[in-house]
This record gives structure tokens, C-alpha cells and sequence, in this order.
């Protein structure tokens, strides 16, 4: 599935530079650490952590984008750095409980 | 260790999580850092030998290793704190000058932390370090974009980098992080 379908689908808030892709699957954690080590190239990662760092681990494994759920603040920082690193950061009001649920009835989890 | 013919084809194995403790000690200020596998790190300040050691912070992390799935060789990556990306902070450092030799070829530079005080603990070799940008570049999908795992020691001030570090520690601060 592409990304793009995925935003539509769940009316994701787009917060960076968008750039279509495939999406590989579905990666739920608020570790970094977690990601660096398990998370897949293309998977989308969702947390709700917002801090900047989250574009040094998403970048390190080529996460296909970041959805930061529950309506959590998102620092100008951390957009101006996902920019810089061409790391695609979706915004939701769901919780990760609730978007997970959605992206798996919508097929790619 | 290296099988010559072996194209490599690494995983990551023995992953244990656990906690990067950063220890101050208050007689002559050094500090010093190491992965803990518990989750009570030693709160009351402790004597080593010279020192006076309390803990500042702790930082929740992960330990592993990688294997080469066609012929077994293992490496061992226990030298490693921390990974950070770097952001270019000062236009005079050895790491940013080589990224600008690069830019416009989307490859991003990390950078391999060790522990501290840097002087006496065993550091990431080169070797180790290439294996490590080997495996992350074969877990990316390296069609468009690929990184590059520099040592730390090319930084002069390692302590005033103000990259980005793939930490997690904002789960368990224990004090306020070091100034950067
Ligand atoms: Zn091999
Ligand atoms: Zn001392």
C-alpha cells in the first residue's frame, strides 16, 4: 500500500514534506532504542513521542514516515528536522491503541 | 574474525535491553558512563577507589550484537553507547567537513559513541564501526539513501556535539541532562 492511500484513509495530518512511498508494515513503540533494532525499512512508525531525536532513529532504519499520535504537540524543531532529513511526520488525533486498529482493518499490519 | 570471501550478510542477535548510567564523581568531577542490564542503578553515592561516585541520569538503551547469517561470524558491539546523528552543529569539525563532501548524495552521517571517561575505556574499532554501517545499510532500502558510521574520535569536543542521539532518555531522567 502507498503512503499516500494511508494518509487519505486515516486523515492524517501532514507535517513535513510528503513523498509517496511503500509501506513495508506497521512498527508501535515509544522507544528509540526499540526502533533502532526492530523496526523495518519502510514501516510506519507510531509513537507518541515528539522530541527531535525521533528523526535520528527513523532516519538510521528509513522509516517511510512517523505518525505521532494523540494529538501530541509536535515542537517546530523536530518538523524543521524531519524536513531537513526527508523523514515524513503525520500527525493524529487517535490514540496509538486506536491507530493501530485502524491501520490493520485498512490491511497493512 | 573475517572470512574474506564472506559477502556478510548481518543481523542483529543477543539484543538485551537495559540502561546507560551516567555516573559523576563529585572529589575530581569525571564522568562516567556504562550499560547496566538492571533497572535499580545504585542510587546512594559509592566509593571506587578514588572515587565518589553518584548517579545523574539513566538513559533506557539496548545491547546486541551482529551475526553474519552465511558464515556465522559473530561481532560483538559492547564498546557502543550510543548512536547519534549529526546535524552539522560546527561548520569547523572533522565530521561535518566530511558531510559536506558527500552532501547531495542523501548519505547520512552517524556518528558511534563510547563510553566514558573516553580515555579509559575500550573503543569501537574501525572495523566493528564499518560492520555496523555494513548492517544498517543492508537493513535500509539503499536505492536512494545510505549512511555513514564515523567514530567519535573524529569530533574534537565529543561533549559539546549538539547532534542528535538515538537515546531514550526522557524515560527516565533522573537528573537534568548534561548541558550541550
Ligand atoms: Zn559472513
Ligand atoms: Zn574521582
Amino acid at each position: 500500500m502507498k503512503l499516500n492511500e494511508i494518509i487519505e484513509k486515516l486523515s492524517l495530518k501532514v507535517l513535513t514534506n510528503l513523498e509517496d512511498k511503500d509501506i513495508t508494515g506497521v512498527y508501535i513503540s515509544d522507544m528509540l532504542s526499540d526502533v533502532m533494532s526492530k523496526a523495518g525499512a519502510g514501516n510506519i512508525w507510531v509513537t507518541i513521542q515528539s522530541h527531535k531525536n525521533i528523526i535520528a532513529a527513523a532516519n538510521l532504519i528509513d522509516i517511510a514516515a512517523i505518525i505521532i499520535s494523540q494529538g501530541t504537540d509536535i515542537p517546530e524543531e523536530t518538523i524543521e528536522l524531519a524536513n531537513r532529513y526527508n523523514v515524513v511526520l503525520l500527525g493524529s488525533d487517535d490514540s496509538t491503541f486506536v491507530l493501530g486498529g485502524k491501520l490493520y482493518q485498512i490491511g497493512i499490519a | 574474525m573475517q572470512t574474506q570471501k564472506c559477502k556478510h550478510q548481518w543481523e542483529m542477535v543477543n539484543t538485551n535491553p537495559g540502561f546507560i548510567l551516567t555516573e559523576a564523581c563529585h572529589k575530581c568531577s569525571q564522568v562516567s558512563t556504562y550499560f547496566s542490564r538492571e533497572d535499580n542503578p545504585p542510587f546512594e553515592e559509592y566509593r571506587d577507589g578514588e572515587h565518589f561516585w553518584n548517579v545523574m541520569a539513566s538513559a533506557q538503551s539496548v545491547r546486541f550484537d551482529l551475526k553474519c547469517k552465511l558464515c556465522n561470524t559473530l561481532v560483538t558491539f559492547d564498546e557502543l553507547s550510543s548512536l547519534l546523528l549529526c546535524t552539522g552543529c560546527k561548520k569547523d569539525c572533522d565530521v561535518y567537513r566530511l558531510m559536506e563532501k558527500y552532501s547531495g548524495k542523501r548519505i547520512w552521517f552517524y556518528v558511534a559513541f563510547g563510553f566514558k571517561p573516553y580515555a579509559d575505556k575500550l573503543m569501537l574499532s574501525d572495523e566493528k564501526i564499518k560492520i555496523l554501517e555494513d548492517y544498517y545499510n543492508q537493513r535500509r532500502d539503499s536505492t536512494n539513501s545510505s549512511i555513514k558510521i564515523v567514530s567519535f574520535e573524529m569530533i574534537d569536543d565529543p561533549d559539546s556535539c549538539a547532534g542528535e542521539f538515538i537515546i531514550d532518555s526522557s524515560m527516565l531522567l533522573l537528573a537534568p541532562p548534561e548541558k550541550k
